[in-house]
């Protein structure tokens, strides 16, 4: 495994020098790291270091001031959110950004979104206002499959609840499930673990490593629990104050004294 | 019966066709955009039919025929839905209170137009538009099928993809974005289907009034068509069904109201004369105390879970 994670040819996702300014501050300045097909690639780095901000780099929330993102050969940077997420990377917030008002069942529906039939669109939309079969069709598979996803995520008794309803841990699983109902290639998960207890965590570890596994996604995860990150990722990137000061498996970067004196601080 | 037809006959054609202006500001709404562009394309589509009725089709004696009256409708529907393309493409650009402002400028746009164009009859506007039908309540065979199949075509697309999309949008448009769902893309369609539908209740108007001018769909009718969808609900399209009938009505019941003895002269006037802010008092009101409106999908699950 470590030796194919290692090949450079196996890359799907290549930061080169991003950098991002906000006015005066260098949120993310000239980072570049390389993610692997398949892999676990963490994120971490003390509050403010950059790590959200490369999430929404990733995403094309934001624009980079400077440098590149290329994925799977091609070059990211300047398309918009809506078609780097078609294009199969997907994510979830660290403040969770469900649809409050919609029911977890709509929540992940229309995290399908992308994945209708190949109409156009206006025959969709007339054929889904007047009830063809075609469009009943098409309904019926969304409704099924994200009913599959809230089963696999253990939410199956509550679909129809609203997702504002539902408890914090329960609204973190919904989101990654929405999330993977756009059959991503790469799923970016911002502080998964966030507001979770120790045995939440370890399940939650096991958890990211199934889904890995069984959609054959490439996972890279910002979490500021460190024993979960060390035993959950293949690498891992360390920011400070923008910089990249670290990258590689858990057991280098935990060694590294830039790392310990970020975490430590300099006596 | 003939007798109560005949009284409330146009008032009750009036809250049809409030219904469906009510819808047409919802639609752009269910993307979450606040969009008071309707009474344009409403006067708009009024235009349209009194100009095609008066000067291009043939006027022979007798009524008006009624597949021309539709297909007004349909001419009046293509030009607003092209029109509602070209304009929200750069106002969607816009949010919240500026979109809003925006879509006051276009309405403004189109009045002084009219005002002052001949085709349109300056300020004097189009007079003697052909009558299809004998008496007012008759507007119903058009008007109430016309409600019919838009509530028909809202409920399913409610509850496609599309109306999915237009809620999301509603809900977070970033996390609808990270979703794929294309904001721009879906909020043009919305308020496209929504300008598409005001011209065909504004071609239908012009008809039912019989006159069309300057004054017709001002920014007047947009606080109007505001409160029906506001205080009736914008979270289904019930709500602004309900709210575009009741506040159609409400001023004739506010008149009737004025009228009864012994009220102080100056609620009598205010009830009379008032009815802009009576309604705005109520935007406030209902914004505060009922955001969602008053009907809204939950209070429909409850009346469906009670009737099984």
């Amino acid at each position: 495994m470590s030796q194919q994670v290692l090949s450079k040819d196996n890359s799907i996702l290549e930061a080169k020098g991003l950098t991002r300014r906000f006015g005066g501050l260098v949120a993310v300045n000239n980072v570049s790291f390389s993610v692997q097909k398949h892999e676990i690639f963490g994120l971490i780095g003390p509050n403010g270091a950059g790590k959200t901000t490369l999430f929404n780099l990733i995403t094309c929330l934001l624009p980079p001031s400077s440098g590149q993102l290329i994925y799977e050969g091609e070059k990211i940077s300047q398309l918009r959110p809506h078609q780097v997420a078609s294009k199969g990377i997907s994510r979830t917030f660290q403040n969770i950004r469900l649809f409050g008002e919609l029911s977890a069942l709509e929540n992940v529906m229309i995290g399908r979104h992308i994945h209708s039939r190949n109409i156009h669109p206006v025959a969709a939309l007339v054929s889904g206002m007047l009830a063809l079969p075609v469009a009943n069709q098409q309904e019926k598979e969304t409704k099924q499959k994200a009913l599959e996803l809230l089963e696999m995520m253990g939410l199956n008794d509550r679909t129809n609840e609203k997702a504002k309803n539902f408890p914090y841990g329960d609204q973190r699983r919904l989101e990654i499930a929405r999330a993977l109902a756009l059959e991503p290639q790469i799923l970016l998960l911002d502080e998964p673990a966030a507001g979770m207890n120790p045995n939440e965590k370890h399940q939650l570890s096991e958890f990211i490593r199934e889904i890995r596994d069984r959609f054959n996604l490439t996972i890279i995860l910002i979490e500021h629990h460190v024993p979960l990150v060390m035993g959950l990722c293949d690498r891992i990137a360390v920011l400070d104050f923008g910089q990249l000061i670290a990258l590689g498996e858990p057991a280098v970067v935990r060694n590294d004294p830039a790392v310990i004196e970020a975490y430590l601080g300099d006596d | 019966m003939a007798e109560f037809l005949n009284t409330y006959g146009p008032l009750i054609v009036s809250m049809v066709l409030g219904a469906l202006l009510g819808l047409s500001l919802y639609l752009p709404l269910m993307t979450g955009q606040l969009s008071l562009a309707s009474p344009g394309f409403y006067a708009l589509g009024g235009y349209i039919a009194a100009i095609l009725s008066t000067q291009v089709f043939p006027t022979n004696e007798g009524s008006f025929p009624i597949p021309l009256l539709l297909l007004e409708m349909l001419i009046a529907a293509i030009v607003s839905g092209i029109l509602g393309v070209l304009v929200g493409i750069p106002a969607l650009r816009l949010r919240g209170i500026y979109l809003a402002l925006a879509t006051i400028a276009f309405v403004e746009i189109l009045r002084v137009l009219s005002l002052n164009l001949e085709i349109t009859g300056g300020a004097v506007g189009i007079f003697g538009i052909p009558q299809p039908f004998a008496s007012p309540i008759e507007y119903l065979w058009v008007a109430l099928p016309l409600l019919l199949i838009s509530m028909f075509l809202l409920y399913r697309l409610e509850i496609i993809r599309f109306g999915r999309a237009f809620v999301a949008i509603r809900e977070d448009e970033l996390a609808a974005g990270a979703m794929g769902i294309n904001p721009t893309y879906y909020k043009v369609l919305a308020f496209t289907l929504g300008s598409i539908l005001a011209g065909v209740a504004g071609a239908l108007s012009a008809h039912f009034l019989n006159t069309w001018n300057a004054r017709q769909g001002t920014f007047d009718a947009s606080i109007i068509y505001l409160t029906s969808v506001l205080i009736g609900g914008s979270r289904t399209f019930v709500g602004p069904v309900l709210g575009g009938m009741v506040f159609t009505a409400l001023p004739e019941i506010l008149r009737a109201v004025a009228e009864t003895p012994g009220l102080p002269i100056w609620l009598a006037q205010l009830l009379r004369d008032g009815r802009l802010i009576v309604f705005g008092v109520l935007i406030v009101l209902g914004t505060i105390f009922f955001p969602q409106g008053l009907v809204t999908p939950d209070l429909l699950k409850k009346i469906k879970r009670q009737e099984q």
